[in-house]
């Protein structure tokens, strides 16, 4: 596939996904609503309004301070700063991102940020140590690539999700187990909402990782192809990211919430298993596609791992 | 009746059709826009720092007084152009004399070693690689633009509205920028 068509065919599969996660909603309301007496989706559905709004504005924040990333200036980080401002313009955005630094020395990077012009790129002591110019511009051009795909803020939108979907789903497990009293609407119907609560309570949040998991994917891939784009150098991304599969070391200030904002997953050990359910919560794809797909585009191999 | 619908579905499609063609021309040409002020500003850049950068050579090697000349004529063709042709030619004459300049500046060690023309010259390899950096950009918008100009049937869009397609910006001595960033 040429890089546009794997352009095209990624928006569509976003707007599949985006529709899938829609559907996942409405089936859960619906549940709810029939399920129980309409106030209980009522309140419900206040709480999971409220919290998905507080999160959403707070994103940006919360995602800096949970990684434990800081702003920097270009005089602190003129090098990595340059390669930046380099890849912003390469990329045609108008306003270079703010850089943060993570003081960690496993090498990683994400971006963050509800728009193109309040975007901020971070990466870690580890990544600029470990890596020539030429990777490290890879990296931020990927960085980038998802700052002007707008993928930041469609992550962003789909990690609210995720969390709203997971505390109506918890809330209704306790009012189905504690409130049980309240709920004799007629007899039949009572002992059946019990199980179908329960059930969508579990699967709920199950479904919309998966989605959440697809989507960030797909994206990786994607964003891997604008980097290309971008910097016009297919090889020295394959390089980077064969540095961070060769790397083992574990991120420390990370939690799963923030997992599918890095350049790779923090949380994998590169080397070790795969999950048993084929990769299927993995927030990356394994390096070793990726790599071969940069090979691809740019005919080149590079030299395997001892 | 029914062939009445017909048509007027065609219709409405037709203009939809037609609507969003000229607006996705419409965004390529202010992207393409976009994309050489870009340039632009890094040139500005450049030329900027030329002044500085001759006056700490000339401290040193007064008597090349012909390839000071050239670059202040570089700059100042760089400062006047109007358009992607002037432009890049300024650009390509900027780049040539410059390192003519360097070239001048390599016999002296002493300036060599100034914390001044290292931060100078540092600035400009800096500039460089941005003015690369945004020229890839608007080479990609415009090829963007030029083909979807020239693609049946958006070709009859742009064709009745005036879209005209823009040139690349090449610099002759693409490949050959290396004398800016010289070794030390």
């Amino acid at each position: 596939m040429t890089l546009q068509q794997q352009i095209r065919a990624n928006r569509l599969r976003t707007l599949v996904v985006l529709l899938g996660f829609g559907a996942l909603c409405g089936v859960f309301v619906a549940i709810v609503y029939y399920a129980y007496q309409p106030g209980v989706a009522g309140f419900i559905g206040i709480i999971a309004i409220v919290y998905g709004l507080i999160s959403w504005f707070a994103a940006g924040s919360m995602i800096a301070a949970a990684s434990g990333a800081h702003p920097v200036t270009k005089e602190q980080q003129p090098r990595v700063y340059r390669l930046l401002e380099n890849v912003s313009i390469a990329a045609g955005l108008r306003k270079t991102p703010d850089l943060y630094w993570v003081d960690d020395s496993s090498p990683n990077a994400f971006a963050a940020g509800r728009d193109p012009d309040h975007a901020y790129v971070a990466v870690t002591s580890g990544i600029v140590e470990l890596m020539d110019d030429r990777e490290l511009e890879g990296v931020l051009a990927h960085e980038v690539s998802h700052v002007r795909n707008r993928d930041v803020r469609l992550m962003s939108l789909a990690a609210v999700l995720v969390g709203v979907i997971a505390l109506a789903a918890d809330l209704l497990m306790r009012i189905t187990i504690f409130g049980g009293g309240d709920d004799e609407r007629d007899g039949g119907l009572g002992g059946l909402a019990v199980i179908v609560g329960l059930v969508a309570a579990v699967l709920a949040p199950i479904g919309a990782s998966l989605l959440q998991m697809s989507l960030s994917r797909r994206r990786e891939y994607l964003a891997d192809a604008s980097a290309v784009e971008i910097t016009g150098d297919a090889e020295g991304l394959a390089r980077a990211l064969a540095a961070l599969r060769d790397d083992t070391q574990p991120l420390r200030t990370v939690t799963r919430a923030t997992a599918h904002l890095y350049i790779e997953s923090p949380l994998r050990d590169h080397k070790g298993l795969r999950s048993s359910l084929g990769g299927m919560f993995d927030t990356h794809p394994p390096l070793e596609d990726r790599i071969a797909r940069l090979e691809q585009m740019g005919g080149f191999t590079l030299p395997q791992p001892a | 009746m029914l062939v009445v619908w017909i048509i007027l579905a065609l219709v409405v499609v037709a203009v939809l059709w037609l609507v969003f063609t000229y607006n996705r021309l419409v965004r390529l040409r202010n992207e393409s826009s976009q994309g050489f002020s870009g340039i632009d500003i890094q040139l500005k850049r450049r030329a900027d720092l030329i002044p500085n950068l001759v006056e700490s050579v000339k401290a040193y090697a007064a008597h090349e007084q012909g390839v000071f000349d050239e670059v202040s004529e570089a700059r100042s063709r760089t400062l006047s152009a109007q358009g992607v042709g002037e432009a890049s030619d300024a650009a390509g004459r900027t780049t040539a004399a410059l390192g003519r300049l360097f070239a001048v500046a390599e016999a002296y060690p002493q300036l060599r070693a100034s914390e001044n023309f290292q931060r100078l010259q540092e600035e400009l390899a800096d500039t460089e690689d941005k003015i690369a950096a945004a020229r890839r950009y608007y080479n990609t918008v415009v090829q963007q633009y030029n083909t979807a100009q020239q693609t049946f049937p958006a070709s009859l869009v742009a064709g009745t509205f005036g879209f005209t397609p823009r040139d690349f910006f090449r610099l002759d001595d693409d490949g050959d920028r290396a004398p800016v960033s010289v070794s030390m």
